[in-house]
């Protein structure tokens, strides 16, 4: 790029002023204070005792040697997978379930849809109590004949119904954006399928599943960024019990940086989960080429 | 009826590399006679379709009972709503959790607080985000990708990680219990990073000639922002609109953290406050207050979603 | 709107920029006991973080303040009480000390009291106290400052006092022919056997619950040191570095729970919570303010805490008032506390938090507080109650060890749990935090 005419020049300039606001609102709120969260790891910090003093990699020492840090891992990982797979597959199907033109789709809709807008902590409330040993779930499954577990009791199930919470609260955004994906779908591509003989099952995957791939992608981006957040679920269900089995990696460090007033470990935990979404969010954007139909 | 983009209602011989059904399946009983099997077809598929919402309805308790707890309890008395076995209707209705919301707080207050917060931030959002968004997708300006991929940053930064750097932040600009942190932050900090992404995969989805009638007519660059492209982006602007709205609407941590009186408070925060004189929470009240803050919002989903799904169907909100 | 225009904005703009920059403000930690104030240059606001969000005590304190703001003016121009949600309070606490916007005054809680004391955060008060004319330091019941000092030092005025109690729903009880507690504590034979046995035969009438220690709900495991009190047994030794839970009172203390708990029907399993309040149990271990929260849908009585096979322990639990080293006028602070604890300040807060002050602890003073409770149910629960109580367990590294124990008990609340071999295993996962 050896010579640049002067209108180039000139949209460029248009260019980085449209960009001007979010990259300067990055660069403090976000790049800025990252970067004071690397600081403060490199410091043991007691907020209480109003100490700060230069610790150099000690605090990311004592992350290699920390058992509960380990655990906080594998429950991280367990309940985003569950959370991911639970949440994209329960989406999916009440889309591809409200596109039937079904009577009272309307109803249904919002239904699904309300618990995003209801409050968080009410919500989880109520299902702390339904998820009592005699609570309104094991009262049903006795209805079945089935003698439920004592949900949030058990080191699966309190992780099980920490996700299925989660998933029931959030599941009706994804929903939409699924739904409104369905009906971009062509219906030519649809019709064509179905004179070649195509099945249901196999119309589904071969031309409905590929052309919404690329909602797929961002959903799962959605609900990866969103199992982060799951602070006051956890808190009000299980306090991250029974065990350290539902204290996923947010919840540890919450309670290092709050609970425990050690905001210079914290700190590091922060740094390492950053660390760890940044890698696997760059993985999943390096593979959506393979799985993702168009990239636009 | 017009072919049907779900295949599950739809009936013919059974594929071969499909998963064969279950013994009473239909499409297993394909042997009949032309006539009768149209007939045959739509009694079937008009069975399937009760099926099919008599299966949403099951799947609808999980979703609604919670919402219905929560307004139907706002008219019990507290030891009414504590009770194991839940009741499904008030034994006693009242309303007199509802005065005390008003009585006990500024709520109406709180609730244009909450209200006029989120209106800004959803507006601001949608005007930085699509400004951001069209120049990442539409203008090959040196540094894009790099500018990009530090905005991308914010999405992968989990409130808590920074809330106690922003605090200092928000301290030393003298800007604690003021509203200006939950306006400014979410409107371009990590909160708008998800909006800014949604709006650059739709104009990269855009195609190029629409706007070069634009170019034809001497709009510069921001005039085909301005008046071509934006105007097409209405239904991607609905999504980010619906997302930042109820994410400041909801936003909880922030506002116990940056403010401190009561008639700055926010909804989420205002609700936290209906606590009797031991902290212990009034139940009744807080619910009441929640069901207030819950239904007008519901309410607009359900007159606006129709709008809202299509426009997003059309937006080619694709990835 | 408010976002425009904010009083406290202005004042302090320039000072918070140069405080919160130094990152390395080193915030709290100064010893120096405060004494009478110097006059500010100029009067100062003053900011007190609580977790109440009662209008009519908010009202009470504004109303103490704006007296004392009125006979100093020199001094300060306002006081604010600040409201956080209790559930978020240390958490916001936290964020302000961290951000270096320390309040002047804060409630504090007891099981964060040790870590409070012994990291240097708040002030030392007794200088102040003593020399304040008419405060009458000594009125104040001794045991009930032990948690806020360390060596000489006070750290914090326990405004909140208030005893735990067995709450108990007689109607439940005739209904199932079972004796009146009031009657056992008479005749000498309340205990936690009697309580037990009781709780078990009203469940079993009843189809509802026993006996519940509010808020335990197996978890906040500190809320057992109600019972496990009757035994003599305590979780770690008194200077907090020699766990005692695998100690044979301890052991047989935790064993009575487990039992009761799995074996006897007499309180309910993990994962079942039952509220007393709402007539869903037949008796209830809670601080006596919860009172309140009977709205006359069932008969009940209060009793003291049964005693145990080491005899009766009364248990209290406290809030409170400290003074931060780190905020921008301690020792004007302080001198507010002083007027706000004063004996006839103190007389006015005992209509909701018993007080601390002998002279103030008697039921005719406590009668007007608690319109619920029956003279002799207040001379016995409350005024006797406050007399030699301990306190919950509380450590300087608390939160930890709170965490630590919870994960490890865990494994107790099944059937056939080992209790000595999980209390023994308890014991060597907090051993290196009693050390810390």
């Amino acid at each position: 790029m050896a010579t640049v005419s002067a209108a180039v020049r000139r949209d460029w300039l248009v260019g980085y002023a449209m960009v001007a606001p979010v990259v300067l609102g990055a660069l403090a709120f976000v790049i800025l204070p990252l970067g004071m969260v690397v600081w403060y790891s490199l410091h043991d910090w007691n907020v209480l005792a109003g100490t700060f003093t230069f610790a150099g990699a000690d605090n990311y020492q004592r992350l290699a040697a920390d058992p509960g840090l380990t655990d906080a891992l594998l429950a991280s990982l367990w309940f985003s997978i569950g959370l991911v797979v639970l949440n994209i597959a329960l989406a999916l199907l009440l889309a591809v379930l409200l596109n039937q033109r079904l009577p009272g789709t309307t109803t249904f809709r919002t239904f699904f849809f309300s618990p995003v807008v209801v409050s968080l902590v009410a919500w989880t409330i109520v299902w702390s109590f339904l998820l009592q040993a005699d609570g309104g779930i094991n009262g049903f499954l006795a209805v079945l004949g089935i003698d439920g577990p004592n949900w949030l009791r058990h080191p699966t199930t309190a992780m099980v119904s920490v996700i299925v919470v989660q998933v029931f609260k959030n599941v009706g955004l994804n929903m939409i954006l699924f739904l409104a994906a369905l009906q971009g779908v062509p219906e030519e591509l649809q019709e064509a399928a179905r004179l070649d003989g195509a099945g249901a099952w196999r119309r589904f995957r071969s031309i409905t599943l590929p052309m919404i791939s690329p909602t797929v992608l961002l959903v799962s981006i959605i609900t990866i960024v969103g199992s982060l957040e799951v602070f006051a679920q956890i808190d009000v269900l299980t306090g991250g019990g029974p065990g350290s089995s539902t204290t996923v990696l947010v919840y540890y460090l919450y309670q290092q940086a709050f609970q425990f007033n050690d905001f210079g470990y914290a700190s590091a935990l922060a740094v390492l989960l950053f660390v760890i979404v940044l890698a696997l969010t760059l993985l999943q954007w390096q593979s959506r080429k393979r799985w993702v139909f168009h990239e636009v | 009826m017009k072919s049907d983009v779900i295949p599950v209602t739809t009936s013919g011989p059974p594929e071969p590399n499909a998963p064969a059904g279950p013994p009473g399946d239909p499409r297993r009983t394909a042997v009949t006679p032309p006539q009768s099997r149209r007939a045959g077809a739509r009694a079937r598929r008009r069975w399937k379709q009760w099926l099919l919402v008599l299966l949403l309805v099951l799947l609808s308790v999980p979703f609604v009972f919670p919402t219905w707890w929560m307004a139907t309890s706002s008219l019990k008395p507290m030891s009414e709503i504590l009770r194991r076995v839940p009741t499904i209707w008030p034994q006693d209705p009242s309303l007199d959790a509802y005065g005390q919301v008003f009585a006990l707080q500024p709520f109406a207050q709180q609730y244009w607080n909450s209200l006029y917060i989120a209106a800004l931030v959803t507006i601001g959002t949608m005007l930085v985000a699509a400004m951001a968004g069209y120049a990442f997708a539409r203008i090959r300006f040196p540094g894009a990708n790099a500018l990009f991929v530090l905005v991308l940053v914010g999405l992968l930064v989990p409130s808590e990680v920074t809330i106690v750097p922003l605090f200092r932040i928000v301290n030393s600009l003298g800007l604690i219990d003021t509203h200006w942190p939950l306006i400014v932050i979410p409107m371009l900090g990590s909160p708008a990073v998800l909006a800014v992404f949604i709006m650059r995969q739709f104009f990269l989805a855009l195609p190029v000639e629409l706007e070069e009638a634009g170019r034809i007519d001497g709009l510069g660059r921001w005039g085909t922002f301005w008046r071509i492209a934006l105007p097409l982006s209405r239904s991607a602007l609905g999504a980010v609109a619906i997302f930042t709205f109820l994410k400041s609407w909801n936003l909880y941590l922030e506002p116990i953290v940056y403010l401190s009186s009561k008639e700055n408070f926010t909804l989420p925060q205002a609700l936290t406050q209906y606590v009797d004189a031991y902290g212990g929470p009034m139940w009744n009240v807080q619910l009441a207050a929640t069901t207030l803050t819950v239904l007008p919002v519901l309410a607009v989903f359900l007159v606006a979603q129709k709008q809202f799904v299509q426009g997003l169907a059309h937006s080619g909100l694709k990835g | 709107m408010s976002a425009q225009h904010n009083p406290r904005r202005a004042a302090g703009v320039a000072a918070a920029l140069g405080a919160a920059l130094a990152l390395t403000s080193c915030g709290g930690g100064t010893d120096a006991p405060v004494g009478e104030p110097d006059a500010p240059s100029e009067p100062v606001d003053l900011r007190m973080t609580v977790w109440t969000a009662d209008e009519t005590q908010l009202g009470l304190f504004q109303d103490i303040a704006d007296d004392y703001v009125a006979e100093n003016p020199e001094l300060v121009s306002s006081v604010t009480f600040e409201t956080i949600p209790f559930e978020d309070y240390t958490t916001a606490l936290t964020t302000q000390l961290a951000g270096g916007n320390a309040p002047d005054l804060a409630w504090i809680f007891e099981s964060n009291a040790p870590e409070f004391v012994s990291s240097g955060a708040l002030v030392d008060l007794r200088p102040l106290l003593e020399s304040t004319e008419g405060y009458e330091l000594d009125d104040i019941v001794p045991s009930s400052l032990e948690l806020w000092e360390e060596g000489e030092g006070l750290y914090a005025y326990p405004f909140s006092n208030s005893p735990f109690a067995m709450f108990v729903n007689t109607e439940q009880l005739s209904a199932a022919g079972q004796p009146d507690p009031a009657d056992l504590v008479e005749s000498g034979d309340w205990t936690y056997d009697a309580a037990r046995d009781i709780s078990a035969a009203t469940a079993e009438d009843t189809g509802k619950q026993g006996l519940v220690v509010r808020d335990f709900d197996y978890q906040a495991w500190e809320n057992l040191a109600t019972v496990w009190s009757g035994w003599g047994a305590a979780p770690w030794s008194e200077d907090g570095t020699q766990c005692t839970l695998a100690e044979p009172e301890m052991v047989e203390a935790m064993t009575w729970i487990h039992d009761a708990a799995f074996q006897d029907g007499a309180m309910p399993g993990p994962g079942t919570t039952a509220d007393f309040f709402a007539g869903d149990a037949a008796m209830t271990i809670t601080q006596i303010s919860r009172a309140s929260s009977l709205d006359g849908s069932f008969d009940w009585d209060v009793v003291p805490l049964p005693a145990g096979p080491a005899g009766q322990q009364n248990v209290i639990g406290q809030a409170g008032i400290g003074v931060f080293a780190a905020g921008e006028h301690p020792d004007v602070a302080a001198d507010f506390l002083a007027h706000f604890t004063s004996p006839e300040n103190a007389e006015q807060l005992a209509a909701y938090f018993p007080p601390p002050r002998e002279s103030l602890l008697n039921a005719e003073t406590l009668a007007a507080a608690n319109p619920s409770l029956s003279e002799e149910q207040l001379q016995a629960v409350v005024v006797e109650g406050v007399e030699d109580a301990v306190t919950k367990p509380a450590h300087k590294n608390f939160a930890k060890l709170s965490q630590t124990v919870r994960a490890e008990l865990d494994a107790l609340w099944t059937a056939d749990a080992d209790v000595e071999a999980v209390l023994t295993d308890t014991c060597s996962a907090i051993g290196p935090l009693l050390e810390e």
